[in-house]
């Protein structure tokens, strides 16, 4: 090693001799009133050596000094150790290591993932570039040029008058005009913008390197931007789209475009945001500088205002406002008028924009050169504004409705939004007639709307009434309404002026009358049934009856699938009852219907972030389906084929949602499964779960819940094989373990079971159940094995198992109710039954325990009471059966007696009772016998009664 | 950065004792692992392989070589390869496939003497053009290797007959940002700093400044060249603004005092350039930060461009030992997770945080 032996500096070097430090010097009026920052760093480091006593206080004194007069001053950087996790707080460590983690086992996964993906070595080869040139020797020193240089100076100056006569004039010029030709640095310097590839071959790579790829693109397309390279940070961020597109890299991009002024292609960066991700507010506020720039000034108002209603505090766009307004006021008595504009400037970090916006306001502010807001004098010179109109055309497309689209009241029949349905469904021609009119006046207004009613922060257009437009008609209450019959259509017309007029409940009594003779009527219009929904929805939800509105919308939409308004007053409703992630859903239908509606924009905004708050990063994953708008319903499009980018990012999207999809699915027959099993509906919940499993044949857990079915359905050898599968899933699930031992038990492989059921308790020496069980079982192996059978065979396995486990989470759910509720009537197993049992005894409750037992099949009984039989149990069963059953279903009292004693140690129990309780039983006997019957005879009972007896 | 807490800090996750002298750790791309490379006191060499574990390091691989190891660079290999290629003490050039152990897939005898430094380029999608690979040795000379020819460099930069063969410390591919431009850095014993142009394979510019060149990096490879910092035996380091070449001026540039010894290695954030960590010869770490001037370049009384260098800022510093840190290396996937080690025979790996927020 070279370089160790000059590594090794003296550590404390002594203050310069020539220049000492007085002590009067350490002193703490001189150091305040010093303002030599060379002297106080002598100081400094005077005091800091000890040499003259040490002096905490007027260490510090000193260098609080120092930092004010030089902060970068060498003498202040002290040497600290480094820090530990200890030096963090608490919750920021944690964090840090939480990150670290998930790092880590990410990066794991990752890794393996990329190991088996196939490699595409020899097509890399080929797509590199050549080798280069063999073995060039390069030397080490420019030596030629310099020497030459060197032996010209040497002649330069005559040194006597002989030289210069000699001089030749003529030649010496020749001399100096050869050596301008000639550079003396041989260095190739390259100005100007060098080229870079604006496109990316990402073909072969995999989804994993095109990511990353990308990301590191957009950082250099970050870094040039703040180093204020805009072009190349544009080059950059193309880069990135072109491996994969994505919204940061847009709006970067848009940023750079607004900086290189070339104001066409920002807006058609920031126009791809919106449409992957509407309601983007950088790229918003970035639409409404362009607007602004390229003199449309009415669109880039619209957009800001979006912004601020948002983010009431952005102050960039607040300022641009102002100043666009002031600009517009100036512009109406004279055309053109020239001011300030200004730049917002902004880039993001990372990728996830929803995660920066938070970021944002505080980033920008502490930024230097990427401060939130320059005054950049930019004219808005003659070209762009006559550019302006062009382009104003083409932007109609795009441009904002105005708002009171969002959130109106209720339909009125000409407004409707769903064109196009009523057509051609034979009514009348007047109707037609009507329809079409409107359809006219909506397509002229749309054009004019845009200037005249684009105030969207107007809280009056927001706010109107639903007949809005044709106020004359609600005169005319028997005006024809759709398909309906005059008597309907009064009452409807009536509902909406009592609605117009904010009778709401007078209104929605209407609605319902309308809605109840409908259905009477039985008439075959669900538009119009729609709409009638639909309003008493709107009226519900102006009540601030949340349910009743989502239930009306619902059935509307029933009626006629993505229609915008019933979508729309669901949502709020969902949203006011704060169900975001349902609310959420339909606005992002809503808004594929219809992508202008300003309050579902804003909504989704809104509810994006509670939820990212709610649920962090995944909150994505927690959502249910969206559903997929079909062509035909969606309105107001963007027209022009998209780009490729945008296709591919389409595509990648869509492939996402149908994993997501399939995953939704999954989940909600599973769920549908868990709740048959909780009603005791085994036969529904095989089938479920049958379903889930082809959706996914990999889960272990619909497996065991699958064999439970099968058990509780007495099909061992099923539930055997579902065993086996989930154990082959997962070799350690303890519930596997514990199924398969019950379908052994069933299947009567006693030895099987008890091996199953040690493997369960060693896993979890808990498991009480287990522990039972294999008691039992041990039992009836040595009988097994004794080869003795059983004088009275057992007629049916009993399966007792807690239930509510985290497969059926409702289980529990239902157990814990159980106290408040008389009884749950659809008891399943002995555990259960004997619970029921149990809380009828304790309230005393005879009725309840007859109700109990009606429900139950006689033969079942005895094995239900196998665990619980002991002589009050069985008095207050007689009483039940006694007081209230005898009366109504004699013959189930027969049969219940007569499967009664079959029960295990019933005899023992029989034995140790007590004197009244023989007594009920007597009673219940004489009872019966005295009942006629056609089931059984009198002799029967006797002979049901001895056995009691 | 007004309170202490907002400022980036630089946070000891772990270290490892090692029996051997560390010269150089890398991480390895896409994962969470990272490779030592050094000798052991009986003159042997040694490559590990760690795994970053639950706050530990957990070795996972451990291979012995007949030559101590100087230096290692992933640079020049794809993202799924994730071949290491290694300078050792005899002046090999080896390139290994680190899931199988044996025989390298690629060796060459590249120089007579140690090679000091290693630098690849082209490989993990960073810069285009052909992925290759640049060592620098104490034989003067500086060559230039493609894997796809087998046993002579692309390039080799030598000292010309007669002329004294100065000790390669440094070495540094930056400029790639296209199939045909890249440059070589190089820095000797002697304060000299080179940069080769591969494209014209001419010297593009040299400066000298002053005391030995311990290492010399572009703030990014794969863009047309904006930033190279080189530090000094003496502890200073200059930062050149390498976007305005002025015909005799060069490149315009700023130094700072930063160390009071050796800075040995200077390594940019990946995921920002403007940001770096220079190590220290009494252990220390000083992490930096790059603000450009308002203009970058003025034109000088010729009319002829000159750059004009911006400030650097101290962020943080941090004392690890008291030997030198010899080895610094950024994991590129994980932004703030650095891995360096020191002549004192540990390994060390270091949380930087809040470094998006400068």
């Amino acid at each position: 090693m070279s370089r160790t032996e000059a590594s090794f500096p003296p550590h404390h070097r002594a203050p310069p001799q020539d220049c000492r430090v007085p002590v009067e010097h350490l002193d703490y009026d001189y150091i305040g009133k010093c303002k030599d920052v060379k002297y106080l760093e002598k100081i400094c480091t005077v005091l800091r050596s000890g040499d003259e006593g040490i002096y905490p206080h007027l260490i510090m004194f000193c260098e609080d000094h120092l930092e004010k007069l030089d902060p970068r001053s060498l003498a202040l950087r002290k040497e600290k150790p480094v820090s530990t996790a200890a030096c963090l707080p608490n919750d920021e460590w944690s964090q840090i290591a939480d990150e670290l983690k998930k790092w880590q086992e990410e990066t794991k996964a990752s890794e393996t993932s990329m190991k088996q993906q196939s490699m595409f070595d020899a097509l890399v080869f080929e797509n590199m570039p050549p080798i280069r040139g063999s073995n060039c020797s390069v030397p080490l020193c420019q030596t030629s040029v310099q020497k030459e240089k060197r032996t010209l100076s040497k002649h330069t100056l005559p040194r006597d008058y002989r030289e210069w006569d000699k001089f030749d004039v003529e030649k010496e010029f020749e001399k100096i005009d050869r050596n301008l030709d000639k550079p003396d640095a041989p260095a190739i310097i390259n100005q100007g913008h060098p080229k870079i590839k604006t496109k990316v071959d990402a073909s072969l790579l995999t989804q994993q390197e095109k990511l990353l790829l990308a990301n590191r693109e957009k950082e250099k397309g970050n870094e040039a931007f703040r180093a204020k390279g805009y072009e190349e940070a544009v080059a950059y961020y193309s880069r990135s789209l072109s491996i994969q597109p994505a919204v940061a890299a847009y709006n970067n991009r848009a940023q750079a475009q607004i900086h290189l002024q070339s104001w066409h292609n920002a807006m058609r960066d920031c126009e791809r945001v919106l449409e992957l991700e509407p309601g983007n507010m950088k790229a918003l506020l970035r639409r409404g500088t362009v607007n602004n720039h390229m003199g449309n000034f009415q669109m880039a108002v619209e957009d800001l205002r979006v912004v601020l209603r948002e983010e009431p505090q952005n102050a960039a766009a607040t300022k641009l406002l102002l100043e666009i307004e002031k600009k517009m006021k100036e512009r109406q008595p004279e055309q053109r008028s020239r001011g300030k504009t200004i730049l917002i400037q902004e880039i993001e970090e990372e990728d996830d924009n929803d995660k920066t916006r938070a970021k944002e306001t505080e980033k920008g502010n502490t930024h230097g050169p990427l401060g939130n807001v320059t005054y950049y004098a930019q004219p808005v010179g003659g070209e762009e504004s006559s550019a302006a109109p062009a382009e104003r055309g083409d932007m109609g497309n795009t441009q904002k409705k105005p708002h009171s689209r969002g959130d109106g009241g209720p339909h009125s029949e000409p407004n409707n939004s769903h064109h196009g349905h009523r057509r051609g469904k034979g009514a009348s021609a007047e109707k037609y007639r009507v329809t079409q009119e409107s359809k006219e006046k909506v397509a002229n207004g749309s054009g004019k709307r845009g200037s005249t009613a684009s105030d969207p922060a107007d809280p009056s257009s927001r706010k109107e009434p639903p007949v809005g437009g044709n106020a004359g008609e609600t005169v005319n209450l028997d005006a024809p309404c759709g398909a309906l019959p005059p008597p309907l259509s009064r009452l409807k017309n009536e509902g909406n002026l009592l609605f117009k007029n904010g009778q709401f409940s007078d209104a929605l009594e209407k609605y319902s009358q309308a809605i109840q003779r409908f259905t009477d009527s039985g008439m075959n219009s669900p538009e119009d049934l729609c709409i009638l929904y639909s309003n008493r929805a709107a009226c519900y939800l102006k009540d601030g009856n949340c349910q009743e509105c989502i239930q009306d919308c619902t059935r509307a939409l029933e009626l006629q699938p993505f229609s915008l308004k019933p979508l729309l007053r669901r949502a709020t409703a969902y949203d006011s009852l704060e169900r975001y992630r349902k609310a959420y859903v339909d606005y992002k239908t809503v808004l594929q219907i219809d992508i202008s509606v300003q309050a579902a924009n804003d909504s989704v905004n809104r509810i994006t972030r509670q939820l990212i708050e709610e649920d962090g990063p995944e909150w994505r994953e927690k959502l249910p389906e969206i559903p997929l708008v079909p062509l035909s319903a969606q309105q107001h499009r963007r027209e022009g084929p998209p780009s490729a980018e945008l296709l591919q990012a389409r595509a990648e999207k869509a492939a996402r949602d149908a994993e997501r999809k399939a995953e939704v699915r999954f989940t909600a027959v599973k769920q549908e499964g868990n709740d048959f099993v909780k009603k005791g509906q085994y036969q529904d919940a095989l089938g479920k779960y049958t379903e889930c499993l082809k959706l996914k044949p990999e889960e272990c857990a619909v497996y065991t819940n699958r064999a439970l079915c099968y058990l509780k359905l007495e099909r061992f050898t099923e539930a055997k094989q579902d065993c086996d599968a989930a154990l082959k899933v997962d070799p350690t699930n303890k519930k596997a373990f514990y199924r398969r031992a019950l379908a052994n038990r069933g299947l009567k492989d006693y030895m099987a079971c008890s091996s199953d059921l040690q493997e369960v308790l060693q896993q979890d020496p808990n498991v009480q159940e287990a522990e039972k069980e294999l008691e039992e079982v041990m039992v009836l192996l040595r009988q097994s094995l004794a080869n003795v059978s059983p004088a009275q065979p057992r007629t049916t396995v009993p399966i007792t198992e807690v239930a509510g486990d985290e497969e059926t989470p409702g289980a529990a759910q239902s157990e814990s109710s159980r106290g408040e509720e008389p009884i749950n009537l659809q008891l399943t197993n002995a555990y259960e039954y004997g619970q029921a049992l149990n809380a009828a005894r304790c309230s005393g409750s005879t009725a309840a325990c007859a109700a109990l037992l009606a429900s139950t099949p006689p033969e079942r009984l005895p094995h239900f009471l196998s665990t619980q039989l002991d002589g009050n149990t069985i008095s207050f069963i007689m009483q039940a059966l006694d007081s209230h059953l005898l009366e109504k279903d004699p013959h189930l009292v027969y049969q219940h007696l007569h499967h009664l004693h079959t029960a295990h140690r019933f005899s023992v129990v029989l034995m140790l009772l007590e004197k009244d309780e023989r007594r009920h039983m007597t009673q219940l006997f004489e009872h019966l016998s005295a009942v006629q019957s056609a089931e059984f005879t009198k002799n029967d009972v006797q002979n049901l009664a001895n056995k009691y007896i | 950065m007004s309170s202490p807490l907002d400022k980036p800090q630089i946070i000891s996750h772990f270290q490892k004792s090692l029996n051997y002298t560390v010269f150089d750790s890398k991480w390895i791309p896409c994962s969470a692992k990272f490779v030592c490379l050094g000798n052991y006191a009986r003159g042997t060499g040694v490559m590990q392989i760690y795994e970053v574990q639950q706050g530990e390091a957990q070795l996972i691989k451990e291979q012995e070589f007949p030559k101590p190891i100087k230096c290692g660079t992933f640079g020049a290999t794809s993202l799924q390869q994730r071949h290491l290629a290694t300078g050792d003490f005899g002046g090999n050039l080896n390139i290994w496939n680190l899931e199988v152990s044996g025989t390298p897939v690629f060796s060459v005898k590249a120089h007579k003497e140690i090679i000091n430094s290693i630098d690849g380029v082209g490989g993990l999608g960073i810069g285009d053009g052909a992925p290759e690979i640049v060592t620098g040795s104490r034989d003067g000379t500086v060559k230039v290797w493609d894997t796809r020819q087998k046993d002579s460099p692309v390039a080799n930069m030598e000292p010309g007959e007669g002329e004294t063969k100065r000790d390669c410390w440094t070495v540094a591919l930056g400029h790639a940002f296209n199939d045909q431009d890249r440059c070589v850095c190089a820095g000797y014993d002697n304060g000299d700093i080179k940069l080769f142009d591969l494209r014209n394979m001419s010297l593009r510019w040299e400066t000298n400044i002053k005391n030995g060149v311990c290492c010399v990096e572009f703030d990014r490879k794969d863009i047309n060249m904006n930033k190279l910092v080189a530090t000094s035996l003496e502890g200073k380091f200059h930062v050149f603004d390498m976007r305005t070449q002025h015909p005799t001026k060069g490149f315009s540039s700023v130094s700072e005092k930063a160390h009071k010894s050796t800075i040995w290695q200077v390594k940019h954030l990946p995921q920002n350039r403007d940001i770096f960590m220079t190590a220290g010869g009494a252990g220390n770490l000083h992490l930096w930060k790059y603000e450009y001037p308002s203009q970058r370049s003025k034109t000088d009384s010729d009319d002829l461009a000159v750059g004009v260098a911006g400030s650097v800022t101290l962020l943080q510093n941090a004392t690890l030992s008291t030997q030198p840190i010899a080895s610094l290396d950024w994991s590129p996937d994980k932004k703030g997770l650095c891995v360096c080690s020191g002549f004192d025979q540990t390994v060390r790996v270091l949380i930087v945080t809040k470094l998006s927020q400068v």
